[in-house]
């Protein structure tokens, strides 16, 4: 047993110094902490003002950031018409979606080139409001998906993150 | 049955297919951090301040001890630190699959798990090999050492 502490000590002290110095010059190297609360948060400029829009941050990578609107704001942009696009995929779609909601799923979008996605995209406006959303609960591609829209150009994304689950529940229309 | 899994051959298939599996399994990670944290955030199993770090590190314990094993360097202590990994990976993928946490909307952005009969047929496989790591680190053939250590020291 001696041997084996002794050996994993070597493998361990030689994998992290490998580790740390192949993440300083990785070009898609990370932070030691991640920030992954920001994902859940539901943005307040959103929530509180409601009516207005909220305001536009820029990502490091250039585009609009998607704000997570709450139900409200959710029931709200749906009455003003703004488009709801599901992520999931046909078949959990096709049983049951927000009424007018179109269906983009994720997994075939993200695997799509950037000319691609314009292109699977074309018919809806660069200025529209978009609204991505999916199961709800656990489910993450609405996040995934509304940064997929906004890195394409699309400025006013918004992921309700309550999803389908929330959206139900509350006993608004779906189809 | 001892003599067939203590054979040279034997041991040495063993790694191979062991180390290969991991060696294979860590270099799409070596150098994408990102995308390998954001794939361990998806599981829900960790704290987020562990996150980056094991995304960091990990792959990296795969490759080392992948070729370690491979070679037969450091084979106690390179099949030990699999083993432990593919014990972490089960209980993970478990979880994740009880959970269900791809079943409703496609989660993962890890294109390698994402089904539900992809997580149980990982599970399967991770289940395999730690039998087969098991076997490399209890290598019954190497108990010979120990004897042979114990003449020394009785000689002594």
């Amino acid at each position: 047993m001696k041997k084996t502490i002794k050996e994993v000590i070597i493998i361990l002290v030689i994998s992290i110094v490998a580790g740390f110095t192949a993440n300083a010059l990785s070009p898609k190297g990370i932070g030691l902490v991640g920030d992954y609360s920001e994902r859940f948060a539901i943005d307040s400029a959103s929530s509180k003002t409601g009516d207005k829009p909220a305001q536009k941050q820029r990502t490091k990578e250039g585009f609009i950031k998607p704000v997570n609107i709450t139900v409200e704001d959710a029931k709200k942009f749906y009455d003003e018409g703004m488009l709801f696009i599901d992520g999931r995929d046909a078949a959990e779609y096709s049983q049951g979606h927000i009424k007018g909601a179109i269906n983009i799923p994720y997994k075939e979008f993200m695997a799509l080139t950037p000319e691609q996605k314009a292109e699977r995209m074309k018919d809806i406006p660069k200025d529209r409001k978009i609204v991505s959303y999916c199961g709800g609960g656990d489910c993450e591609i609405s996040i995934d998906n509304a940064y997929e829209f906004a890195r394409i150009g699309y400025e006013d994304v918004g992921i309700y993150l309550g999803g389908l689950l929330e959206w139900k529940a509350k006993g608004y229309p779906t189809n | 049955m001892k003599n067939f899994i203590s054979g040279r051959f034997f041991q040495i298939a063993l790694r191979l297919i062991v180390g290969g599996l991991f060696l294979y399994a860590s270099l799409g990670k070596l150098f994408n951090q990102e995308a390998f944290a954001r794939a361990i955030y998806n599981y829900k199993f960790l704290p987020d301040a562990f996150i980056n770090i094991l995304a960091i590190v990990l792959p990296y314990v795969e490759f080392f001890s992948a070729v370690f094993l491979i070679f037969g360097i450091f084979r106690k202590g390179s099949s030990f630190l699999i083993g432990v990994m593919l014990i972490v990976f089960i209980i993970a993928l478990s979880r994740a699959y009880a959970l269900g946490l791809d079943i409703s909307c496609g989660c993962f952005s890890l294109e390698t798990v994402s089904e539900k009969s992809d997580i149980l047929s990982r599970i399967i496989q991770d289940i395999l090999l730690l039998a087969g790591c098991a076997l490399i680190y209890f290598n019954p053939g190497r108990k010979k050492d120990f004897s042979e250590n114990n003449i020394t020291k009785e000689n002594q």
